[in-house]
């Protein structure tokens, strides 16, 4: 599923980036490369969410959000 | 004679650059707890023994690949500019994220000195990081830092030093891609080595390599240079 249906607080695994080279390459560089666990901070339905990475915190757009394919 | 020497502080954003930059030159750039505080290029000097030193302190940036204007920035110091040492500055307790852009300046074979800043918070979360190990694998000198508290500063100015003396002796570390890109890799090297003009300083691998990936910036210099 793409990672904008995972509600608050859930925990998912990444495991694809439906985008091409640009979209997946920036995302491997803030650490959301395939394989890794990640948990979303906020979803508000719309708007940009925000997930914990790698011990940080990412804010995405729901469009980039939309490309990222997570698993539970 | 003092001898100079230009740095960049290079590294992830919010990883403590701009303290770092502050510790070694004197200055008061302001700093914050958030990513995305320093987004132009600042300079500063110190003096060490017979060397002045330029120290250039960048925006932070998440890889060698540009995507916004701050990132532009740092990487084309970086990458045009060469200075003569990139002083990665490493958040410690991320060493993961912050580490692929540490094999992004392996790649392009810069003078490299790790400072694996916030070596205190990596500790009180009880990771503990084998120093010695880290430097083998990145073939660069890893220095611990704490930049809050000025700690590892003399250690992170001799490390400086030495690698732009070239007293390292670290054996270069070539990241593999698997048999079918490094074909394609040795290809491409092979059609860059034909002309001269084409080097201009930089590896004919890490070229092929960003050549392969798409790389917008790397393009249009190989194109431009053809045309010549």
């Amino acid at each position: 599923m793409p990672l904008t249906m995972a509600p608050r607080g859930k925990e998912v695994t990444l495991i694809g980036i439906n985008g091409g080279r640009g979209v997946r390459m920036r995302l491997h560089s803030l650490g959301l490369i395939p394989g890794v666990k990640l948990r979303v901070l906020n979803n508000n339905g719309a708007g940009p969410l925000m997930v914990a990475v790698m011990n940080s915190r990412v804010a995405l757009g729901w469009g980039m959000a939309y490309k990222i394919m997570v698993e539970e | 004679m003092s001898k100079k020497i230009t740095i960049a502080l290079a590294g992830n954003p919010n990883s403590g650059k701009t303290t770092i930059f502050n510790n070694l030159t004197g200055a008061r750039q302001h700093v914050g707890n958030w990513p995305g505080v320093t987004v132009e290029k600042k300079g500063g000097n110190l003096k060490h023994d017979d060397y002045e030193i330029k120290v250039v302190d960048l925006p932070g940036t998440y890889s060698l690949t540009a995507y916004s204007l701050d990132e532009v920035i740092a990487r084309n110091f970086v990458v045009e500019e060469k200075p003569d040492v990139v002083v990665n500055i490493v958040d410690a307790s991320n060493l993961e994220r912050n580490l692929y852009l540490t094999t992004q300046f392996m790649e392009l074979g810069v003078k490299l000195v790790i400072a694996l800043n916030m070596s205190d918070l990596a500790e009180a979360r009880g990771q503990k990081i084998e120093i010695k190990h880290l430097s083998e694998f990145l073939s660069a000198p890893v220095v611990p830092t704490v930049g809050h508290k000025n700690k590892g500063t003399d250690e992170l100015i001799r490390a400086i030093v030495d690698m732009a003396e070239g007293n390292f002796n670290l054996d270069r570390v070539t990241i593999g891609y698997g048999e079918e890109v490094e074909e394609e890799i040795k290809k491409i090297e092979g059609l860059i080595q034909r002309d001269a003009g084409l080097m201009q300083g930089y590896s004919s691998r890490w070229l092929a390599l960003k050549l392969l990936e798409g790389d917008e910036e790397v393009i249009k210099k190989v194109a431009s240079e053809k045309e010549v």
